[in-house]
């Protein structure tokens, strides 16, 4: 008992070591419901910050997140950057290039007869790169009035393109690839093959180049192209920037998380955010990091706090896992001077020996732990997240299973299942108990045999045939049910029962009727058989006829096949929902929906796996509750 | 066959002949009783194979009439589209089987006859899931499969009733080979015989019953399985037959009623041929299991 507590304590403290120690945001600000971040840039003082929008606008805000300004584009804004110190370019899906002063109004407007994909100013305003839809040219724009200064020649198209704070140097990400590095002038001076799609780059005014791949990987260049690092993230980057010293890169991906990682290929800091991030921005000399994701959230972190705070937290993490490491050794040693004190060191010598027999049972275990524990322990996991298989599943609580009291469909499936669960109860007894009595008093041997097969034979036809041809019989027009009371003058009585709310779920559970389970007439048949003969000819010599010999005799000796029963009918409706989902599908509206349904319903039509998961647990402890009662309480009631 | 039987002893009674007791009524009553039931119990099924055999003109047209002529071709029509499905749930239903029953077999016999350390405590393993229901691991087993690429693979469907099968399987034959006299065993050891002789040799004949049982419950219970594949199957040429059924009416764009009974009859033809071979077993898991509880 004490070993077990200990074990128990020891399995709680892996798991605080193993949760998720999430960082925070120090603010965080919205755009409004529905908009996404496509772009954000930095002005060069590092006063504000430039957010482009998927509604079409580019939004300026102050460091503490205030809105300043708003432009507005002719569609999906593509990319912003700021061109000096008094204007900011914005690139916009309906083929324009705008150029916007910082008070919001529009200095010129450049129809580049083609969707523009990126616009990259550098901050000191001389010059800008720009490409378009469909072209290996980058055109070099004058930030000023938007004419072309010139033109470079790449060789492929590209899916990014970032320029130096001092314009320098031009990098792209070409969607062959390969990253280039250009020079202002837009002359090539390397081009360096990528082992996965490029998602972003940027680059530093010494020539730096970090390039973001989808292969879930940022790559670190030099200025002659030489790979300096190459360092793994989560998921497929959405976006890279660097400091303008080049130490420091900041990288975003689809999973929601922001990266800080140092030019030595150490990540120095993460974090994640409830939605894909999608755009990053470092303040003028890095001090500053804003990060934007899809659903419109813009969180900006203080670098120097949030690297401290993350070496802390590392440091602390080392120290935990030192001491947890400590700690399992001491448990094994402990562990073996008490096997060694008690002379059970031979436990070894008999594993060994019967190691045959474990290989013999491996492979049936690695199926139960494999396919039945994981999914099981994975269920009862997930139930306290809101989950996302292949993205980010967040800690949610117990909200999934609050959500299940205030779900509608839920309360209307409860109610449904009580009813089911019902007359559930009274199919599997009563009729197979009459029929089981009706056989067990057939004098001929062979007539006995004859008729349980008969009843066994209805099984021929699988579960789910049986289920249509009902649905046929309930059809309104050429059922069987209708045609059968039309037939015997009661036309009044028709209806279509499955498809009146009023009467679906008693249709549903008239499916079967007339409800002799094989099971439980072939359990009751043989409790019957099993009652001792002496018995029943004690009673008989007492002048006992034959319904004392039911009450007194036949019902107190089936009480065990009644228990097993009940227990089978009350976990066997509780999780069934292959009959309403074929029959109905839960309706007509939610008139036959029961919790297991509504389940289904959750992860297969909304994707809401967590919740389904809490449903699963849920309708999981009210099955358990019952098998504990019975095997607790019933069970030395009858003993 | 029943009815005749009623006819020729109630009257018998009426006219107050000596002899017929009042428990000759009584059992021609009890035979008339079941005899009703039993037909109410296969209605359904005579009225698929009733209507498999008509047009939709005759279904509309003459309910309650014999099919005439019988539309005999809804059955050419029914089997080309449905053979695929009912292929595919066989030799699933088929390879699960056969893992279910070596795995029952070889951990069957391992817990009743074998000693070793942990013992107690695998068994328990083994025996807490019987307690785990279905519906916990549904939708966490399903994100599982398709996180290890086996949706839409036989593979989903074989493994998930070989692993949850083999529970109560290895459960059956623990009980059954613990009855088997462990001196049959002793003999054949001092004799020379390897384990896996013994095994191959002994345990396995004598298991025959309890093993025959296994398969036949497992075969049936994969061939009736509707959510799992619904879940895990998205292509429609490894679609197993329940899930067919619901769908094979859309697909092949069959408005024929006739066609659609035909189709569920055919599906039926398998389960015929199990519960023909092997009926006796399948009862007997079912009574067995039901006692074991």
């Amino acid at each position: 008992m004490r070993k077990a507590r200990k074990l128990g304590w020891a399995i709680i403290a892996l798991c605080l070591l193993l949760a998720p120690v999430s960082a925070r945001a120090q603010t965080a600000w919205n755009l409004e419901q529905g908009k996404s971040v496509t772009a954000m840039a930095m002005s060069p003082d590092g006063k504000l910050l430039a957010v482009g929008s998927s509604d079409t606008h580019v939004y300026l805000f102050d460091e503490a997140g205030k809105q300043i300004a708003v432009m507005k584009t002719g569609n999906v804004v593509t990319s912003v950057g700021f061109a000096g110190a008094d204007r900011l370019l914005a690139s916009s899906d309906d083929r324009s290039l705008y150029a916007f002063g910082l008070g919001g109004e529009l200095l010129w407007k450049q129809d580049l007869k083609k969707r523009v994909e990126g616009v990259a100013p550098s901050t000191d305003g001389s010059t800008a790169a720009v490409t378009v839809q469909n072209s290996s040219e980058l055109l070099l724009i004058d930030p000023a009035d938007g004419t072309t200064q010139g033109k470079a020649s790449l060789g492929a198209r590209a899916a990014d393109v970032a320029a130096a704070p001092g314009g320098g140097y031009i990098a792209v990400g070409g969607k062959d690839q390969n990253v280039y590095l250009l020079d202002g002038s837009g002359n090539v001076l390397f081009k360096a093959g990528m082992n996965g799609t490029i998602g972003s780059v940027a680059v530093s005014d010494e020539g730096r180049v970090a390039a973001g791949l989808t292969t879930s990987a940022v790559v670190l260049l030099d200025r002659d192209g030489g790979k300096l690092r190459e360092i793994a993230v989560l998921d497929s980057v959405k976006d890279v920037t660097l400091t303008p010293d080049g130490e420091t890169i900041g990288a975003a991906d689809y999973a929601g998380h922001f990266y800080l990682i140092s030019s030595s290929g150490k990540t120095i800091w993460q974090t994640q955010v409830p939605a894909p991030a999608t755009q990053l921005a470092f303040g003028a000399k890095g001090e500053t990091l804003y990060g934007g994701t899809e659903n419109g959230g813009i969180y900006s972190y203080d670098v120097e706090n949030v690297v401290a705070g993350a070496e802390s937290a590392a440091a602390q993490k080392r120290i935990v896992q030192i001491a947890a490491a400590a700690a399992a050794l001491l448990l094994i040693a402990a562990g073996l001077y008490l096997l060694k004190k008690y002379n059970r060191l031979s436990v070894f010598k008999r594993i060994w020996q019967a190691k045959w027999i474990y290989l013999c049972l491996s492979p049936a275990f690695i199926l139960l732990i494999g396919f039945m524990y994981v999914p099981a322990l994975s269920g009862l996991y997930h139930s306290l997240y809101e989950w996302n298989p292949g993205g980010r599943s967040s800690f949610v609580g117990l909200a999934n299973f609050r959500r299940i009291l205030s779900d509608d469909y839920v309360g209307k499936g409860i109610v449904n299942l009580g009813i089911l669960i019902v007359t559930g109860l009274l199919k599997a007894i009563v009729p197979p108990l009459f029929v089981a009595e009706l056989i067990y008093h057939l004098k001929s041997k062979r007539l006995q045999y004859y008729f349980r097969t008969a009843f066994v034979t209805s099984m021929i036809v699988p579960a789910v045939a049986l289920l249509l041809i009902w649905q046929n019989l309930y059809d309104p027009n050429v059922g069987l049910i209708n045609r059968f009371l039309e037939a015997v003058g009661l036309d009044g009585l028709t209806n279509s029962w499955l498809g009146d709310p009023k009467t679906a779920i008693w249709a549903v559970i008239f499916i079967g009727f007339p409800f002799v389970g094989i099971l439980q007439l072939l359990v009751l048949y043989s409790g019957l058989i099993g009652i001792p003969d002496e018995l029943i000819e004690a009673a008989k010599m007492d002048g006992a006829r034959l319904p004392r010999i039911i009450r007194s005799i036949h019902l107190p000796l089936l009480a065990g096949q009644f228990k097993f029963l009940i227990i089978l009918t009350l976990i066997g409706v509780i999780q069934d929902f292959n009959a309403i989902l074929i029959v109905t599908g839960g309706g007509p509206m939610d008139s036959t929906y029961v919790p297991a349904l509504q389940m289904y319903y959750a992860a297969t039509k909304f994707d809401e796996l967590g919740y389904a998961s809490a449903l699963g647990v849920s309708m999981f402890f009210v099955i358990l509750i019952i098998t504990v009662v019975n095997m607790k309480f019933l069970r030395s009631s009858q003993e | 066959m029943p009815a005749p039987v009623r006819a020729t002893s109630a009257p018998r009674t009426i006219a107050g002949l000596p002899m017929p007791s009042p428990s000759a009524v009584r059992q021609a009553l009890l035979i008339g009783t079941l005899a009703l039931l039993i037909v109410l119990t296969l209605v359904p099924i005579l009225f698929m194979f009733y209507s498999s055999l008509k047009s939709n003109s005759q279904i509309l047209g003459s309910f309650w009439s014999l099919p005439s002529p019988p539309q005999w071709e809804n059955y050419g029509e029914a089997f080309a589209s449905i053979w695929r499905y009912v292929l595919n749930t066989i030799l699933y239903a088929g390879g699960a089987s056969l893992l279910v029953v070596g795995l029952s077999a070889v951990s069957g016999y391992v817990f009743a006859k074998k000693a070793f350390p942990g013992k107690e405590f695998l068994f328990l393993l083994l025996l807490a899931m019987m307690m785990v229901p279905g519906i916990l691991t549904l939708i966490p087993a399903y994100v599982w499969y398709e996180k290890l690429g086996l949706t839409n693979t036989p593979l989903a469907i074989i493994i998930a009733h070989a692993a949850g099968g083999q529970i109560f399987g290895t459960f059956l034959c623990r009980t059954s080979m613990a009855s088997v006299p462990s001196s049959l065993f002793e003999a054949a050891r001092i004799d020379g015989a390897k384990e896996f002789t013994v095994f191959a040799r002994i345990v396995l004949p004598l298991s025959v019953p309890i093993l025959a049982t296994i398969f036949i419950m497992q075969t049936v219970g994969t061939y009736n399985d509707y959510v799992w594949p619904l879940l895990t199957i998205r292509d429609s040429s490894m679609q197993m037959i329940g899930v067919g059924l619901t769908q094979f009416t859309k697909q092949f764009g069959i408005t024929d009623k006739g066609v659609q009974f035909a189709a569920y009859s055919i599906s039926s033809l398998p389960l015929i041929v199990i519960f023909s071979l092997g009926m006796k077993y399948y009862i007997q898991g079912m009574v067995q299991g039901a006692l074991k509880m």
